[in-house]
C-alpha cells in the first residue's frame, strides 16, 4: 500500500510503502530502503486504543455478569427443590438460550430472575417432575401474573412445548407441605402423610371426573382435597369442628380463599354418591357425608353408575310424555352403564354418555313445552362444570339488526346531534380552562 | 341417456368438492359401479352425499371413524366383479367433454368420486335441478357425521379506514359532543355513536379504527358516520381503504369438554395452563384462527378477516370436540 504524499528524505522518491512485517508498523521507501517513519509504543493514543472494549474479542471470552448470576440462581432453585442433575442441566441450557434473546437481554433484574424460575419450571415439566407455577412464584417471591407472562413469552421465543401436568401428580408433593404428622400436632389431629396422600389423590381424581378440576387453579382444589381427606380419615368431633382456616393455621400453610368453595363443591359430589350407599339410613347432608368419604371412595365406580341410573329415572318421572322417546335410549343407557361397571378404567365415560343421551331427549321435549328460551343443560345432568350449573344471567341481547347494507343514507340530523352548538363549545372551553387553572392552583 | 348424463353432471359437481377420499372407498365404489349400470335402485342418496361431504372434512383431521359402518353395508349388498375399472375411462371422457375442471392431483380419485356420484344419481328418487354450490345438499339428509348445526355469532368487528387528511384532535374534542381526548394517556380521540353502537379511535394522521360492530355492514356504516362527523366539523375527510382487520365470534356446543384430554392429543396446537387462564387456547393453522375453548362448552373464535374463516374453523373444531364428548 502506498502512503500518499510522503517523500523519502533519503532519495526523494514518493514510493513509500507501509511495512507491516514487523510488530511495529513502518513506512519504508521502496527505492532506497530507508525508514521514513515508524510507529512507537509511545504513539498509542492516550486513553486506550481506538477500538472499544465491547468490540474486542475480550467480551466474548467473559460472559455477562448478570448471566452468571442468573445461572447461579437457577442452580440454587434446583437445589432448594431437590431436582436431579438432568433437570438442572436442561434449565441451565434454556436460561443461556433465553438470556441472549432480545426480549430478555435488556429487562429488569427482577424479570431476569423470574426468567431463571421459568426455565426451572419448564425443565421440570419436560422431565415429568410435577410442579406448579405457584411454587415457582413463591420461590421467587414474585407476582404470579408476572411469572405467567414471562413463562408464556419464553416458550414462544424458545419454541418449546411443556407437557401438561396433571393435578393428581402434583398433590403428592403438595401434601408433604402440611405439618400434620404426629410430631407436629396433637394425637387426635395428627395424620400419617402417606395415608393422607392416598386419600387426597382419590378425592382429586373424583373431583376431576365430576368436572370440578378442569379450568380451575389447582392449588385451592388440592387444599380442599387435603382438608377433606384429613377430616374423613378420623371423623372425630375435634376434626369436624376445625374449619379450613384453623386447619391451615395448624398445618402451617397459607389458606387460599377459593378452597372454601371447592370444599362445598366436593362435598356436593360426595353427597350425590353417598346417597347411593345402600347401608346408609340417614339423609346424607354436607356435614354427615364426611364420615362416609372412605366408603364412597372405595366403591366410587359402582356408586357413579348407580347415581346415574337414579338420576335418569328421576328425570323420567318428571316427564312422562317423553317416555316413548326415551325407551330406545333407555335400553341403550343401562347396557352401557353395566359395561362401564365392569371396566374400572373410565367411569367418566358413563358420566358423559348417559347424561348426553338424556339431554338430547330433554331438549326435544323442552321444545314442546317451551318453558325456557335457553334450556340450561347443566341443570339436567348429574355432573356438570359448576360454571354451567350456576350460569351467569346475561342481560337480554338486543335482536340483531337485519339487512344493514352499509351503504345507507346517513341523515344530517343524526350527524348534527353529535356536534356541539357554538354556545356549548364556548362554555366547554371556558370550563376546561377553569378546571385546569384550579387544578394547577391546587397542586 | 341424456337424463342420465345430466344427472351425472350435477352429481359430479357435488362430488368434486371433496378434497380427499380414502382408498377403501376406491375399492368398494369400483364394485358398486357395476351395480349402477345394471339397475337403478332408489336408495337413500343422503348416505353417500354425507360421505362426500365428510370426506371433504377428512383432509383436516383424518377422522376415519365414521367410514366403516356405511361402506360395509353398501359393499355387502352388491356382488360385483372388479372389472368396473374398465368402465371408469369412458365415464371420464364424457364428463371431461362437459367441461368440468379436474384437479390434476386428484385425477385418480376424481374418477372414483364420479362413481360415487353416479351411484348417488342412481339411488335418488328424484334429482331436482340444483345449482352447483358446494354447501347445498341435494336432499335433506341424515348425515353420516353430523354437521354441527351450530352457527357462531359474530360479537365484534374491528375495521380501519383512512380519512385522507391530517386532523386537529384538540379541535375535534372541543367541537364534538361524543368525543374524549386525553393526550397524556393516549394520542387519539375516542368517539362514540349510538347507532350502530360503536367506538372509534381517530388519530391525527387521519387514520381511524372502528370497533364494536356486530357485522361487516354495520362496521362500514358506522365508519361512514364517523367520517361524516369529521367532515361536518370542517375537515376534507374522505373514505379510503376501508378494511376489516379482525372478527370475533362465539358459540356454545352445549356439552362439557375435557380440556386436559384435548391438550394431550393436540399438543402442537393447544396451550392450556389452568393456573394462568381457565380456557384452552387452540391455534388452528388452516384457517389461521385462534379459538378459546372453555370447559362449559363455550367457544370463542378470533383472528378472522372473513366470516367464512370463522365458520370453517368452527366446522373443523366441532368434530374434535365431539370426540372428547363420547369418551
Amino acid at each position: 500500500m502506498f502512503a500518499a504524499g510522503l517523500k523519502c528524505p533519503g532519495c526523494g522518491s514518493s514510493n513509500i510503502v507501509d511495512d507491516d512485517l514487523y510488530c511495529q508498523a513502518q513506512l519504508v521507501c521502496v527505492d532506497c530502503g530507508s525508514v521514513v517513519s515508524e510507529g512507537t509504543l509511545a504513539d498509542d493514543p492516550v486513553g486506550g486504543t481506538d477500538v472499544s472494549y465491547s468490540r474486542t474479542t475480550a467480551v466474548t471470552k467473559k460472559p455477562c455478569l448478570n448471566l452468571i448470576k442468573g445461572l447461579e440462581r437457577v442452580k440454587e432453585m434446583c437445589r432448594i427443590l431437590r431436582l436431579n442433575s438432568e433437570i438442572e442441566d436442561l434449565a441451565l441450557t434454556y436460561f443461556r438460550q433465553a438470556y441472549q434473546q432480545e426480549s430478555f437481554i435488556n429487562v429488569t433484574l427482577q424479570k431476569k430472575e423470574v426468567l431463571a424460575g421459568c426455565c426451572v419450571y419448564v425443565s421440570c415439566r419436560q422431565r415429568d417432575w410435577p410442579i406448579t407455577l405457584g411454587t415457582i412464584s413463591s420461590l421467587l417471591d414474585a407476582d404470579p401474573t408476572l411469572v405467567g407472562g414471562v413463562y408464556q413469552e419464553m416458550i414462544k421465543i424458545l419454541n418449546i412445548q411443556a407437557p401438561f401436568v396433571s393435578i393428581a401428580d402434583v398433590i403428592e408433593a403438595h401434601v408433604q407441605e402440611y405439618k400434620i404428622s404426629a410430631q407436629h400436632v396433637a394425637k387426635e389431629l395428627a395424620e400419617d402423610s402417606k395415608v393422607l396422600t392416598k386419600r387426597a389423590v382419590a378425592l382429586v381424581e373424583l373431583a376431576g371426573d365430576s368436572w370440578i378440576v378442569t379450568g380451575r387453579r389447582p392449588l385451592p382444589i388440592m387444599m380442599a382435597a387435603t382438608y377433606l381427606a384429613w377430616q374423613s380419615l378420623n371423623p372425630n368431633k375435634h376434626r369436624l369442628k376445625l374449619s379450613l382456616d384453623k386447619f391451615c393455621h395448624l398445618a402451617k400453610v397459607q389458606k387460599r380463599k377459593p378452597a372454601v368453595m371447592r370444599i362445598t363443591e366436593l362435598k356436593e359430589v360426595l353427597c350425590k354418591l353417598g346417597r347411593e350407599l345402600p347401608w346408609v339410613r340417614e339423609t346424607v347432608t354436607q356435614d354427615y357425608v364426611v364420615r362416609l368419604v372412605g366408603d364412597i371412595l372405595e366403591h366410587r365406580h359402582t356408586l357413579l353408575t348407580r347415581a346415574l341410573r337414579t338420576h335418569e329415572t328421576a328425570m323420567q318421572a318428571d316427564c312422562p310424555q317423553a317416555s316413548a322417546l326415551n325407551s330406545p335410549t333407555e335400553e341403550v343407557a343401562p347396557s352401557q352403564c353395566s359395561e362401564s361397571r365392569d371396566q374400572t378404567a373410565d367411569a367418566s365415560s358413563a358420566l358423559q354418555l348417559c347424561p348426553t343421551d338424556r339431554t338430547e331427549n330433554q331438549e326435544e321435549e323442552d321444545s314442546h313445552q317451551t318453558e325456557d328460551p335457553e334450556p340450561n343443560w347443566g341443570k339436567r345432568v348429574l355432573f356438570a362444570p359448576p360454571c354451567v350449573v350456576h350460569a351467569k344471567r346475561r342481560r337480554a341481547e338486543p335482536p340483531p339488526v337485519q339487512n344493514v347494507t352499509g351503504d345507507e343514507e346517513i341523515s344530517d340530523s343524526e350527524i348534527d346531534s353529535y356536534i356541539r352548538t357554538p354556545q356549548e363549545a364556548r362554555a366547554f372551553a371556558l370550563m376546561q380552562k377553569a378546571v385546569s387553572s384550579s387544578g394547577s392552583g391546587n397542586s | 341417456m341424456d337424463d342420465l348424463a345430466l344427472e351425472r353432471y350435477f352429481d359430479d359437481s357435488i362430488a368434486n368438492d371433496s378434497s380427499y377420499m380414502v382408498e377403501e372407498e376406491l375399492d368398494l365404489q369400483s364394485s358398486l359401479k357395476q351395480s349402477h349400470a345394471s339397475h337403478t335402485n332408489s336408495r337413500n342418496s343422503s348416505n353417500l352425499l354425507g360421505e362426500t361431504e365428510t370426506s371433504g372434512r377428512l383432509g383436516n383431521d383424518l377422522d376415519l371413524s365414521f367410514l366403516p359402518d356405511d361402506l360395509s353395508n353398501q359393499s355387502s349388498s352388491s356382488t360385483v366383479p372388479a372389472t368396473a375399472a374398465t368402465h371408469q375411462n369412458p365415464e371420464l371422457d364424457v364428463l371431461e367433454d362437459s367441461g368440468i375442471n379436474l384437479d390434476n392431483s386428484l385425477h385418480g380419485m376424481a374418477a372414483v368420486k364420479r362413481q360415487v356420484a353416479v351411484d348417488l344419481g342412481s339411488k335418488s328418487n328424484a334429482s331436482p335441478f340444483c345449482p352447483m354450490t358446494p354447501m347445498t345438499p341435494m336432499t335433506p339428509m341424515t348425515p353420516v357425521t353430523e354437521k354441527s348445526g351450530i352457527i357462531p355469532q359474530l360479537q365484534n368487528i374491528v375495521s380501519t379506514v383512512n380519512l385522507g387528511c391530517p386532523l386537529d384532535l384538540k379541535f375535534i374534542a372541543l367541537q364534538a359532543r361524543n368525543a374524549e381526548y386525553n393526550p397524556k394517556r393516549f394520542a387519539a380521540v375516542i368517539m362514540r355513536i349510538r347507532e350502530p353502537r360503536t367506538t372509534a379511535l381517530i388519530f391525527s394522521s387521519g387514520k381511524m379504527v372502528c370497533t364494536g360492530a356486530k357485522c361487516e355492514e354495520q362496521s362500514r356504516l358506522a365508519a361512514r358516520k364517523y367520517a361524516r362527523v369529521v367532515q361536518k366539523l370542517g375537515f376534507p375527510a374522505r373514505f379510503l381503504d376501508f378494511k376489516i382487520q379482525n372478527m370475533v365470534a362465539s358459540c356454545d356446543v352445549c356439552f362439557p369438554i375435557r380440556l386436559e384430554g384435548l391438550v394431550l392429543t393436540h399438543q402442537q396446537f393447544s396451550s392450556y395452563e389452568p393456573e394462568l387462564f381457565p380456557g384452552l387456547i387452540y391455534r388452528m393453522v388452516k384457517p389461521r384462527i385462534v379459538l378459546l375453548i372453555f370447559v362449559s362448552g363455550k367457544v370463542v373464535l378470533t383472528g378472522a378477516k372473513e366470516r367464512a374463516e370463522i365458520y370453517e374453523a368452527f366446522e373443523n373444531i366441532y368434530p374434535i370436540l365431539k370426540g372428547f364428548r363420547k369418551q
